[in-house]
């Protein structure tokens, strides 16, 4: 096998600078919510990295997970990202097909064994022994398990695999189930979201190559740098919930006045993701600032939670820390003060 | 007029009123550049990492204000560097190949570690003159 060079040679041979590296590294770290002072750390950590191997297997899926990646209107970050790894098996994506693109994957399976990073989109049928998904006859399940076995870590990219997804929604008539209820004694990352954001999926690789090591997961297996935040603790319309001031219907007053869209079902208050400060479409907006409630995609069983326009049950998420301090501030303010108190103690807490 | 025209539509921007956060970044600044000053602990703070609206947007800036130093680079894209009234607070954007914004933040230190040559890139720079000197040199000969 041909050594792979680190990527500090990749950049030299395409004539990228260090101050250039560095720049990108500064915004990997803001991405990925990081002290900022680790900037200069993560460049030389990344430049001693080498390229790891990707095998990226698409299972019950709509491909809108590697559209989100692909379509990224912000090519340089992304670009930069998609450099540092060897993409070995992507079937979407692949010029290969047929035998020719299982060998492929079977080859970069041997050759990597116990390095590669295993990406898996899409929830797994397991019904009537996995029929309801095959390649060449063999089950998801059975591709699944054999290409965990030489594994470093599985990244399970968007609801689907993260959850299970629209695939397992009630009344699931193929029995799929998460990435991580069949993968065990491997460290499974989630990524999930309807799709995730580009620059998560991107952040959480270049987290990988940085450190050598998973990030911190929440208990439900997600990234805290991108999901240790709901979308309600980072919206710009909170102040309008504290103040108490919603809108009724999508076009009174209030809507109009752009307030907060709790009372239209917005699941804002209860899903743990980066929409509000990342946003979408090279960072234009996201569905709040569009005027439409937050359906929670990046929640498990988000589709068979009752109604999108229902407002949420106080009792499902009043008890969070940081709205319990908000509401007893009572004002914009004191929720400011105590997210910035919150976030230097985070940023003290990872070293900063 | 129209149907369309017809429906009232009101534009709702993200500005608003500030929310706070403005003031409590200040206070980070304050300490970061105290620390500088006493210890020369150089100091970062990632404007992004917090909720900010225009609003505190513009009273950050109006609170910081532009000093004597302008600074831009160009790699993969645009970096502007400004050094506030307050020197050795800078406040620095990074823009990447499409125009957007992909990292914005408070640097205290003596300049911006971007504008810093690298030494790696200083010594590649060097054999790469040299051989000029030498190409340069060579048809004389």
């Amino acid at each position: 096998m041909t050594p792979h060079p680190t990527l500090g040679d990749l950049l030299t041979q395409r004539g990228i600078s260090r101050r250039a590296f560095l720049k990108f590294c500064a915004a990997v770290t803001s991405l990925m919510a990081l002290p900022p002072d680790m900037a200069p750390a993560i460049a030389q950590a990344l430049a001693k990295a080498t390229r790891p191997s990707v095998i990226w297997l698409s299972f019950q899926e709509c491909t809108g997970c590697t559209e989100s990646l692909t379509r990224s209107v912000s090519p340089t970050l992304e670009a930069l990202i998609l450099d540092m790894i060897s993409l070995d098996y992507h079937h979407t994506l692949q010029a290969a097909s047929g035998t020719a693109a299982e060998e492929a994957r079977e080859h970069a399976m041997k050759e990597a064994s116990g390095k590669y990073l295993l990406l898996v989109d899409g929830s797994i049928p397991t019904k009537d022994g996995g029929v309801y998904g095959t390649w060449a006859g063999e089950s998801f399940h059975d591709i699944l398990s054999d290409a965990v076995k030489g594994a470093a870590a599985v990244v399970a990219i968007g609801t689907c695999a993260a959850f299970g997804g629209i695939p397992k929604a009630n009344p699931n008539p193929t029995g799929a189930v998460a990435v991580s209820d069949l993968v065990k004694g491997k460290p499974v990352i989630n990524v999930p979201g309807c799709p995730p954001i580009a620059v998560v999926m991107t952040g959480v690789l270049a987290h990988y190559l940085a450190f050598g090591t998973i990030p911190e997961l929440d208990p439900l297996g997600r990234p805290k740098a991108f999901y240790g935040e709901t979308i309600h603790d980072r919206c710009y319309r909170r102040p309008f919930y504290d103040q108490g001031k919603f809108a009724k219907t999508f076009d009174d007053e209030g809507a109009r006045n752009g307030w907060c869209l709790y009372e239209l079902g917005c699941k804002g208050p209860t899903t743990y993701n980066s929409c509000a400060t990342i946003k979408w479409n090279a960072g234009t907006s996201f569905p709040i600032q569009s005027g439409h409630g937050c359906l929670g995609c990046s929640e498990p069983d988000f589709w068979d939670k009752g109604s999108f326009y229902q407002a949420l049950p106080t009792g499902d998420w009043g008890s969070a820390k940081t709205i319990g301090i908000a509401a007893a501030a009572g004002a914009a303010i004191g929720a400011a003060a105590a997210y910035s108190a919150r976030k230097r103690q985070e940023r003290s807490m990872k070293g900063g | 007029m129209s149907a369309l025209d017809a429906i009232a539509v009101k534009v709702v921007d993200e500005a608003g009123a500030a929310s706070g956060n403005a003031t409590a970044l200040l206070h980070e600044a304050a300490k970061l550049l105290e620390a500088f000053v006493q210890s020369s602990t150089p100091g970062t703070i990632d404007l992004r990492s917090l909720p900010l609206t225009p609003g505190d947007y513009d009273e950050l800036r109006e609170a910081l204000g532009a000093g004597a130093v302008f600074a831009r680079v160009d790699a993969i894209g645009p970096s502007e560097l400004r050094e506030t009234r307050y020197p050795g607070l800078w406040w620095v954007t990074h823009f990447n190949d499409a125009g957007e914004i992909v990292a914005e933040l408070i640097e205290i230190g003596p300049v911006p570690q971007i504008l810093v040559a690298p030494m790696q890139d200083v010594a590649a720079g060097l054999s790469g003159f040299k051989e000029a000197l030498v190409d340069a040199i060579a048809p004389k000969l």
